[in-house]
């Protein structure tokens, strides 16, 4: 479903993704961890396409079609989801009116019929019934004056709503209270199936007691030097990340 | 009347052929000779002036627009349908080139004390009702484009409100403007006068049948008595060819409240002055607007607040998009008396600017005379934030729609404020429409 292979990326003169691999079949679950500017996000971004990366090698392939030339927006018809680090307020932009927008985008784009309010709402209605959400942050402006855990139920509604093939959740446990964490982690799996894919991108192992990752890769200085099913990320929370940059440089 | 008006505004004041309107009211002969008087002293502003720095008066000299003469009878009502706000339940007055039109206006059932009719009308009528009221708020010396009003003098809209009146639904005042043969300025003169503790809505409305090329220069005066609240929506959608100036005097007595929201969208060059005194304590005064300025547009704003006695409180909050080549000026003044003790005002002008070559002159100032006071004023200018843009194309939007989104996003406060919904509706509507062709360079 995705593929990626030696990408290379930049950050002005600094080169931050330095020949990074990954494979993410249909429905798996991958963990990406790593410490601080191993350039856990900068991946996150290149993969939605935000502005102010420079990718000078390696390819990404999703389903086929070559991610890197496609704007944000071709990216999220696709069926790309980037759940944001930290959400971005849009004060005078009602949620409602933001979602509605988001999903007829995405369904015009595919040749599909655009959903009238009606429809819409009974659709938005179902979402927050499986994520166990209350109506109340419809009516706010995206995101403004949410507390961060709001904003992260947010973004996992977005998700819910918009049902995207491959969703990235870049740091989503990070802000969170132990009950907030628990609450996005239970959307997230309430929106796990055959065919949507996750990457899920985390500095700590605590998120991945509640979301179970199928394959966890150990991300540093731009490079993934280390992959495994879950038990290593247990291994990392017991040894930290000291250990496997260790092994790393040793191998 | 002709003869000895500088250059270029002659034709303004051209004798009518029917003669002038209350001709043998001596008081108002001498209202008329002295303002004229003060457009042959002022002459042509220069950018030298402070008022018009930033504004030149050369393109609406240019055009040599000639008054507006005969009224327009022919229009029914089917021909303004367009023009209407489905579910904007109203008492509706439309005047056409500045000419009352009762056959398009739509009154019904007025509340007792409360008095709605023409400025002709009256003067014909019951002239002692405006006597006192004419030049009443706007005072003898009145800058330029007032005094062509008032040297213009011909019909507009008068609404007397007694102690106590209260109006439940708005006055509705369209101000439609037709095309001419050759280029005309209309000059309405509007009076709203609000008794002690009479409350009253109005929303005032510039529209257009086409594109042609006219000038409106509209004054209004507007006095609230103690405890009079007036809510005053005006939205300016002149046709993209059109000059529109506004001269807006109010006088607001203690406990009064207004609160006007300015929705400039149209027009090629549009001049708006706003000028309030306090004359009671503890009135409020809240001054909105939403400017949109794109190709060949100049959306020129000026605001002056006189805080004369103590313990009022005034607020000005404008904002503007600006693309293509667009042009606006905010020019805001708050003057604090010396003995204007617990004086609250807050000012403040914030523009989003879509384009490098869209330009803004921006010069909020505060006077300050008295030292208990609380004031404040701040301005911005700024772009489209690139983390707000991409968040929204990450979830499917195309960038043109992202960027209308953020945009009504920042004008979302101001719209918020206008009178119902279905005007939020239409205007938030007019302003995507506007920004869905908008020129980004």
């Amino acid at each position: 479903m995705l593929s990626v292979k030696g990408l290379r990326a930049n950050v002005g003169e600094n080169e931050i993704l330095k020949g990074l691999d990954l494979e993410v079949g249909p429905g798996e679950i991958h963990a990406i961890m790593g410490p601080n500017g191993s350039g856990k996000s900068t991946f996150s971004h290149v993969l939605s396409g935000r502005e102010g990366y420079e990718v000078t090698a390696g390819s990404v392939t999703f389903e086929g079609r070559n991610l890197l030339e496609l704007e944000p927006e071709e990216r999220a018809h696709l069926g790309v989801f980037l759940a944001f680090q930290y959400p971005v307020e849009l004060p005078g932009v009602n949620n409602t009116y933001f979602l509605k927008a988001a999903l007829n985008s995405i369904r015009k784009a595919r040749g599909e019929s655009e959903l009238d309010a009606v429809s819409f709402l009974r659709l938005i209605k179902e979402k927050l019934k499986i994520l166990h959400l209350d109506d109340s942050l419809l009516k706010r402006a995206v995101n403004a004056g949410f507390s961060g855990g709001e904003k992260k139920r947010n973004e996992i509604f977005q998700m819910a709503l918009l049902e995207p093939k491959l969703a990235i959740l870049d740091e989503t446990d990070s802000g969170l209270d132990i009950d907030a964490l628990r609450v996005v982690a239970d959307g997230v799996n309430a929106l796990r199936s055959p065919e949507r894919s996750m990457i899920v991108v985390t500095h700590y192992q605590r998120l991945l007691d509640y979301i179970e990752p199928d394959r966890v890769h150990v991300l540093a200085k731009g490079r993934i030097i280390r992959s495994g099913g879950k038990e290593l990320a247990l291994e990392l929370e017991e040894k930290g990340y000291g250990w496997v940059l260790e092994q790393g440089q040793a191998a | 009347m002709n003869g000895a008006a500088p250059t270029g505004f002659e034709t303004w004041l051209a004798a009518r052929a029917d003669g002038e309107v209350g001709a043998g009211l001596d008081w108002l002969e001498v209202q008329r000779r002295n303002a004229l008087q003060q457009v042959r002293d002022q002459g042509v502003p220069g950018t030298k002036q402070e008022a018009w720095r930033y504004t030149s008066v050369k393109r609406l000299l240019e055009q040599g627009f000639a008054r507006v003469e005969d009224a327009v009878t022919a229009l029914q009502i089917d021909d303004i349908e367009e023009l209407l706000i489905p579910d904007l339940d109203s008492h509706r007055v439309v005047m056409v080139n500045g000419r009352y039109t009762p056959s398009l206006s739509l009154l019904g059932d007025l509340p007792k004390g409360v008095r709605v009719t023409g400025l002709r009308a009256l003067l014909a009528s019951d002239p002692d009702a405006l006597r006192e009221r004419l030049n009443g708020v706007a005072g003898e010396s009145q800058p330029l484009f007032a005094a062509l009003n008032t040297a213009g003098l011909d019909d507009g809209l008068v609404i007397l409100m007694d102690r106590g009146a209260i109006l439940e639904r708005p006055i509705e005042l369209i101000h439609l403007s037709v095309g001419m043969d050759e280029p005309r300025v209309a000059q309405p003169r509007h009076v709203v006068s609000l008794a002690d503790g009479a409350q009253a809505t109005l929303i005032e409305r510039y529209v257009s049948l086409g594109e042609s090329l006219y000038c409106t220069n509209s004054m209004l005066e507007l006095s609230l008595g103690r405890d009079a609240v007036l809510k005053h929506d005006r939205i300016q959608v002149e046709s993209p060819n059109a000059f529109h100036i506004t001269g807006l005097y109010l006088s607001q007595d203690a406990g009064s409240r207004y609160v006007g929201v300015n929705i400039g969208l149209g027009a090629a060059w549009a001049r708006t002055d706003l000028v309030t005194r306090f004359s009671g304590e503890h009135a409020e005064c809240d001054l909105q607007g939403l400017y949109l300025a794109g190709d060949r547009q100049l959306m020129d704003y000026h605001i002056d607040v006189d805080h004369a006695v103590p313990a009022c409180s005034s607020r000005e909050t404008f904002k503007g998009i600006l693309y293509g080549k667009g042009r606006a000026v905010f020019d805001g003044r708050v003057v604090v008396a010396k003995d204007a003790q617990k004086t609250d005002a807050a000012m403040s002008n914030k523009n989003l600017m879509l384009s490098e070559n869209a330009e803004v002159d921006t010069k909020p100032q505060l006077e300050i005379n008295a030292d208990d006071v609380k004031c404040s004023h701040g301005t911005t200018v700024g772009q489209i934030e690139p983390e707000k843009l991409f968040y929204l194309r990450s979830r499917g939007i195309s960038a043109p729609l992202a960027r209308r989104m953020l945009c009504l996003g920042f004008a979302e406060e101001i719209i918020d404020a206008l009178y119902s919904d279905a005007l939020r509706e239409a205007v938030s509507e007019e302003v995507g429409r506007r920004l869905e062709t908008a020129p980004l360079t």
